[in-house]
């Protein structure tokens, strides 16, 4: 049986992302790590923006909330282990807790709140003692599992890799659950989702929480990766780097979350490469991505609204609906039809 | 026969104006009620004062299918579903970036369980569920002709087409109470006629139906009992015979000299 285009995409795009680190030099290793937290945090947000109908300017916030659980526990002589594995649901209760009266907002509203929140989060963590103020959290040990310790660039490459894996998976599946058609359900009518017994309040705190504790377990391995956490490592401008690549990627699809992730990192990876150049001013990388943020917004909600992996997957869609008419009949694939709607 | 549906001295007001005024009526087990009355004339909030999306402003709605009673005018609508009243919207309220099939499976959300855990792990008992979940939906497409459009988008469906998607969004929850709000409407001849015998097969089926309709032909061919709303005061209840000589009824809705 010849494998769906389906399948043939995700093997390919599985076999780079497994093969890029031993291809990349040690400096785009480290862009290449950094890029895969970014993208398990797109991938929670997108989940949210695009299911759930939500935006969070904030969730660089829950990133941060995982490096520094990650971070407390490890420099308070605790097993590394655990420090990973709390940053996720840290960061999820967190979410929980504050998305009760916050998820009562809507549209803008709730924007603005979570961008609240991360200015909140930040004030408090920067005056601190036990956070470490200003200086934040320095000499966090690396990550050790089981007697193995993550202590080069290539192994915190491959513990992203699987993170974001794992991240993609449950992603996936939920959308293809009952809770996910709920999810899907509500972001278009909460009338009719809540006449169809879908929970409207609960389940926007579940898909709320579920991207915050994505966005933690990021943050965890950042703390690991990077060795030390302050306020400084998670701006706003982060959130709203977040919230581009959704948009740039298109929400709601895991593929849209890699692809906004990996356009977005290497675009300001260039642009950094310029702003720093001699003769720049000191804020000219700062005005240059938010310059770019902007126009790049533009174009996208300008030319491609539903964001690059859905328009490409559109036109392929149209070009092979041409090319073979016969094929068209809506029957011809029942069993797939969920897989083929979902990302 | 025992009723399934008793609302107490209900009102409700917007703004200062009762939309729905003091209404009390009884819906047996297994009936199907129509609700006439000119626009405006509460019905439509009637119905959602039944769904959970208003809440009453005074007055009780008490539920009780197998005789197992309960008020349920404090619940959320989702909460409604559960205990097994659906409603089918006026508009098409239909969900977006869905298939056909996927919107109706949607309705299946009141009468399963698994969340989010077991969704996200795959586990054996949700595959079981999600099958038993889609050959339903299949099924109640079946049933409201629209098998052919499964696996097309739902938003791209003609109108009479979305009305009837709604209709097996709710017949796939499996429902013991259906409120259905004008799904006649904006249907053709041959549309109408094929909602009529469906509910007719699901009257014989015992199903209980409330049923919001303009059209007096097919009110009096579908249901067995007729309330009539007016200003948001129920005015009459009655066969449809008797409410079609009811000098209220005529005077309010139907107008003078209709006979």
């Amino acid at each position: 049986m010849k494998p769906s285009p389906r399948v043939l995409v995700a093997a390919a795009v599985c076999a780079a992302a497994l093969a890029a680190p031993l291809l990349l030099s040690e400096a785009q290793v480290s862009v290449y790590v950094l890029l895969l937290l970014a993208a398990c945090v797109v991938t929670g947000l997108s989940m949210l923006m695009g299911y759930a109908g939500q935006v969070s300017l904030g969730q660089a916030s829950f990133f941060m909330v995982g490096g520094y659980t990650a971070a407390l526990i490890t420099t308070h002589g605790r097993p590394s282990w655990l420090g990973l594995a709390a940053a996720p649901l840290v960061a999820a209760a967190l979410a929980a807790l504050i998305g009760v009266p916050l998820l009562r907002l809507r549209g803008h509203q709730l924007a603005f709140a979570t961008l609240a929140v991360q200015l909140i989060l930040l004030n408090l963590v920067g005056q601190q003692e036990w956070t470490g103020g200003d200086i934040g959290l320095q000499g966090v040990p690396r990550l050790e599992i089981a007697g193995y310790e993550f202590a080069t660039d290539l192994s915190y490459a491959y513990l992203a890799l699987a993170a974001l894996g794992l991240i993609a998976l449950i992603t996936r599946n939920i959308v293809a659950s009952r809770p996910g058609r709920g999810l899907r359900a509500l972001a278009t009518s909460e009338v009719a989702a809540a006449s169809s017994g879908v929970p409207v309040a609960t389940y926007k705190l579940a898909v709320f929480s579920l991207s915050a504790g994505f966005a933690g377990l990021a943050g965890g391995i950042y703390a690991f990766y990077i060795g030390y956490v302050a306020p400084g490592s998670f701006p706003v401008l982060l959130s709203f780097e977040y919230v581009v690549m959704v948009v740039v990627g298109g929400a709601g699809t895991v593929y849209g979350a890699l692809a906004g992730a990996t356009v977005i990192t290497l675009l300001l990876q260039l642009l950094n490469n310029v702003g720093t150049m001699e003769g720049m001013p000191a804020a000219a990388p700062t005005v240059l991505s938010y310059a770019v943020y902007g126009l790049l917004l533009i174009l996208i909600v300008l030319f491609m609204p539903r964001g690059l992996v859905p328009s490409a997957t559109g036109w392929w869609e149209r070009r092979a609906a041409r090319g073979a008419p016969a094929s068209d009949e809506p029957d011809a694939a029942p069993v797939r039809d969920l897989a083929r709607t979902s990302p | 026969m025992s009723a399934v549906l008793r609302i107490e001295s209900v009102s409700r007001a917007f703004g200062g104006v009762y939309a729905v005024r003091d209404v009390s009526l009884t819906v047996a087990e297994g009936e199907t009620r129509a609700v006439i009355g000119p626009n405006g004339a509460g019905k439509s909030t009637l119905f959602n004062l039944i769904s959970g999306h208003l809440v009453p402003d005074a007055g009780t709605v008490s539920y009780g299918p197998r005789g197992q009673w309960r008020r349920i005018d404090g619940l959320p609508p989702h909460a409604r579903a559960r205990l097994g009243i659906a409603i089918v919207f006026q508009g098409a309220r239909l969900f977006g970036g869905m298939t056909a099939l996927e919107n109706v499976m949607v309705g299946a959300h009141a009468r399963t369980r698994h969340g989010f855990l077991a969704g996200a792990l795959r586990l054996p008992g949700q595959r079981r569920e999600e099958a038993e979940i889609r050959a339903d939906a299949l099924a109640a497409l079946e049933r409201v002709g629209l098998r052919e459009w499964a696996h097309r988008a739902a938003d791209v469906l003609p109108l009479g087409q979305q009305r009837s998607l709604q209709v097996a969004r709710a017949l796939c929850a499996r429902p013991r109470l259906l409120l259905l709000d004008e799904p006649a409407s904006g249907l053709r001849a041959a549309e109408r006629e094929a909602l009529a015998q469906l509910i007719e097969g699901l009257r014989e089926e015992g199903l209980t139906t409330m049923l919001i309709e303009h059209d007096v032909a097919f009110v009096a061919r579908l249901a067995d009992r007729v309330s009539v709303l007016d200003l948001g005061a129920h005015i009459a209840e009655g066969t449809p015979e008797e409410i079609r000589a009811d000098e209220a009824v005529l005077t309010a809705y139907l107008g003078e000299g209709v006979s």
